[in-house]
């Protein structure tokens, strides 16, 4: 048996076969970028431990991810926010998370997204389920799994085939297995989903630049926010309201404060959200019963012609210049301090 | 940990480190196994290594009484204590919450008011494994078919040996507390056929199970619909491929490892969906929980010194809680139940309608006994009767309009990859990993060696749990 040999071989053989298979995604552009799982949420979430009544949480949807930039902040205020949102999910549960297991009294800045925000409080639902997946693994999660992220991240930081990615962009091996297509014997629906935006090690989280300079690429992505138009459940304000209403109570009532924003949208998204959960009778009056500071693009000239590229996020410049502005108008408003010393 | 983690290749090469270099004598080797074994169960839940030491501290003063103790009554009380507090441990984390919810059941059907809270219990990992272990070693000195452990370090290690600690195989105290005693080392082609198996194992389970079989198996079984019969059985079949890949790569991980390490540890698998009769499943399936349940509950039970029906009777108990102890939950003790009827059809029909087995009517019978066991993993998978019962029927063609929810290529891929293991499973039946590595060409050993090896790193496991840590 010559095991020896046969090592040296498998050995040089892995060497060059990875180094082969990370080239080859390379030269179809694909770069090593970071994987928002729950493991880098919770690290973000085990910050709020340790937070003072200076520190700012951000919660909500992609929009809150992709909107707010937390250099752009941290220039305004001289303070890094926690960003705590979700892609896809209501803010309802990480608030409640951070309500009912936490003693913070900062600031909370929630993010509404109509369609997300007043979606549901079934937990069984996507835009409960998510968020709510996080926050257990969060309670949940194992010295070794926190090991495992921790050593998972220079390796993410440097191979682009390391990527947990799923459907078109998807480079996983059951990923890449699961694009093979024999027949159409169950109809999907689904349109092909890119992955647009890029996340930081704090979960700071930038669209991509082929977003804003490939039309078909964003056009892709409007397709895939059509699909989910067409298919959402009504909008169950009562219960949202309530739930939210409820937490707000108590944050409120141990001297948290809480700051409702609006980001913006536009073209077919945004009509849709006009249509479905218009203005008035949805965001208004969550603000009027909330009884909170709060910031909707529609009443300040400077946002109100963003353009999202895809319909529902900023590009990264305009994510830039949406943050400085919306800090700017927040400490002048009073809602946020400039904790900058010079 | 797990084994398919980034953590446990840092655990490992530190452990492998501390253990080749000459930095400790053979005692503080084994100090230093102990440790890393309890970091190693710790890393997920640290209060429950609590548990390991109880009973570890629990067998090992009842195993030192029963080495000096004559007195028989006094020697049965010995055996009582290890055997509750081992079994007591079962019975609260494991079947806690099933015992409390048929109670609640029973009681109700007499019109007793009684609806109590769900317990909030944690099952502890491995917890089936290490107890049945622990307690083979005091039911050997009871039975005094061993010797004692020389020390408690070596005792505490044979409990706790990271490897096998939480999805065995389960050891039996002669075969490995032995190993302990002089210092082991593995030479270097011992070293390198552990570092292959290791990666065989990760290969089935990262690869075959999770990323190739899971998904279709979690599809199906999760539907609450009635399936058409292409679905149900590309269901069933991928959990059957994947519960062995997931569950005979834990066990080829963990000999590999251990062999690493200088120690041998026993077979768990060979290759069983080659077997011809369930007999043979079982000498072939998690081949020491079935010799533990033989030595330790069939045979006690009477085996078959009492007659034929006395023996029945043993082997279907000795099923039925073999069934239980995969999960507190009926649909399990069905399973079990299913395989000792199988067992007793089989003897009945050695008994009465003998034939003489062929190349041949072989390949049906291993086909038949397949066909007959893909069956009984649709109880051990479903979570519910209801499921189960949906399943059964449509692939007995009996929901002709049933609905489908797998694509073609999901089909095709579950039939290629199983097809493919029944295949391999046959012409490896009467031979060994090692026998055919031995006749292969070393450039083809390391070239299927990389393939894997790429392939898993490919695959990016994301540390899914093995099936068998919840057993």
């Amino acid at each position: 048996m010559y095991l020896k040999q046969s090592l040296i071989i498998a050995f040089t053989l892995s060497i060059i076969s990875l180094g082969a298979w990370e080239l080859y995604w390379r030269t179809q552009g694909f770069y090593p970028t970071l994987d928002d799982n729950e493991s880098l949420w919770s690290v973000q979430r085990s910050r709020v431990e340790k937070a003072n009544n200076l520190d700012v949480v951000l919660i909500g949807s992609s929009r809150v991810l992709f909107d707010i930039q937390l250099d752009e902040w941290e220039n305004e205020t001289g303070k890094r926010p926690i960003q705590l949102a979700c892609v896809g999910s209501s803010p309802l549960p990480v608030f409640h998370d951070l309500v009912e297991k936490t003693d913070f009294k900062g600031t909370i800045l929630v993010g509404v997204t109509p369609g997300l925000f007043f979606s549901t409080t079934f937990p069984k639902a996507q835009p409960w389920e998510w968020p709510q997946s996080r926050v257990d693994y969060y309670y949940n999660r194992t010295y070794a799994q926190r090991l495992n992220h921790t050593l998972s991240m220079p390796l993410q930081e440097n191979f682009a085939f390391l990527s947990e990615d799923e459907g078109v962009d998807g480079l996983k091996l059951k990923e890449l297995v699961g694009k093979i297509k024999i027949g159409d014997r169950v109809f999907d629906p689904m349109p092909p989903f890119h992955e647009f935006g890029e996340i930081a090690k704090d979960r700071n989280l930038k669209m991509k630049e082929i977003t804003v300079t490939d039309t078909a690429y964003a056009n892709s992505i409007k397709k895939v926010w059509m699909f989910f138009g067409k298919g959402a459940p009504p909008p169950d304000k009562k219960s949202t309201m309530a739930f939210f209403l409820a937490d707000l109570k108590k944050f409120k009532a141990r001297g948290g404060k809480v700051i409702l924003v609006r980001c913006p949208s536009s073209g077919g998204v945004r009509m849709g959200e006009n249509m479905g959960l218009p203005r008035n009778q949805f965001y208004d009056d969550l603000v009027q019963q909330a009884q909170v500071k709060s910031y909707h693009f529609e009443d300040y000239e400077q946002f109100k012609n963003l353009e999202c590229p895809e319909w529902s996020h900023l590009s990264a410049t305009d994510a830039q210049f949406f943050t400085t502005e919306l800090v700017k108008i927040m400490i002048k408003d009073g809602a946020l301090t400039n904790y900058k010393t010079n | 940990m797990l084994f398919n983690s980034l953590s446990f290749v840092v655990f490992l090469v530190i452990v492998l480190a501390l253990y080749y270099l000459k930095l400790f004598s053979w005692t503080n080797k084994k100090r230093m196994l102990l440790f890393a074994s309890y970091v190693f169960y710790g890393l997920w839940n640290p209060p429950l290594v609590i548990l390991l030491w109880i009973s570890t501290m629990v067998d090992w003063i009842a195993g030192n009484k029963l080495a000096k103790e004559e007195n028989q009554k006094n020697r049965n009380l010995w055996l009582l204590l290890s055997m509750s507090v081992n079994l007591g441990f079962l019975a609260f984390f494991k079947y806690g919450n099933f015992l409390l919810e048929n109670f609640t059941a029973l009681v109700n059907s007499i019109d007793i008011y009684y609806h109590p809270q769900k317990m909030d219990i944690i099952l502890p990992m491995g917890i089936s494994f290490y107890t049945f272990q622990t307690m083979s070693y005091t039911i050997d000195m009871y039975n005094r078919k061993t010797e004692r452990a020389k020390t408690f370090l070596d005792f505490a290690l044979y409990v706790t040996f990271f490897p096998q600690l939480v999805a065995g195989p389960i050891v039996r105290a002669g075969d490995l507390i032995s190993q302990f005693y002089e210092e082991k080392k593995a030479t270097v082609n011992q070293f390198i056929w552990g570092l292959f198996l290791l990666t065989i194992g990760l290969f089935q389970k990262v690869v075959m199970a999770d990323t190739l079989l899971a998904d279709t198996a979690d599809t199906v079984f999760g539907s609450e619909k009635v399936l058409n019969f292409w679905d149900a059985w590309s269901g069933t079949l991928a959990f059957s491929g994947q519960i062995f890949f997931d569950f005979a790569g834990y066990s080829t991980c963990a000999i590999g490892i251990a062999l690493m390490l200088g120690m041998v540890l026993p077979d768990n698998f060979r290759y069983p969906y080659a077997a011809l009769g369930f007999s043979d499943l079982w000498n072939r399936w998690h081949i020491t929980l079935s010799s533990w349940l033989r030595d330790y509950l069939y045979i006690p039970l009477g085996g078959n010194r009492f007659g034929v029906t006395r023996m029945y009777a043993a082997l279907m108990i000795t099923m039925l809680l073999g069934g239980l102890w995969h999960g507190a939950a009926w649909t399990f003790m069905v399973w079990g139940g299913l395989h000792g009827v199988y067992l007793i059809l089989e003897k009945l029909q050695k008994r009465y309608i003998p034939f003489k087995i062929t190349v041949w009517n072989g390949m049906f019978l291993a086909f038949v006994t397949f066909t007959c066991v893909n069956f009984t993993w649709v109880f051990f998978r479903a979570r519910e009767f209801k499921t189960a019962w949906n399943m059964i029927t449509s692939m007995l063609f009996l929901n002709a309009d049933g609905e489908k929810i797998l694509q073609s290529f999901d089909i095709i891929k579950v039939c290629v990859v199983v097809g493919l293991m029944f295949i391999c499973h046959w012409f490896m039946r009467n031979t060994s990993l090692k026998e055919v590595s031995l006749k292969t060409s070393p450039w083809v050993l390391g070239i299927v060696w990389a393939f894997m090896f790429l392939l898993i790193a490919i695959a990016q496991g994301s540390g899914e749990q093995f099936i068998y840590f919840q057993f």
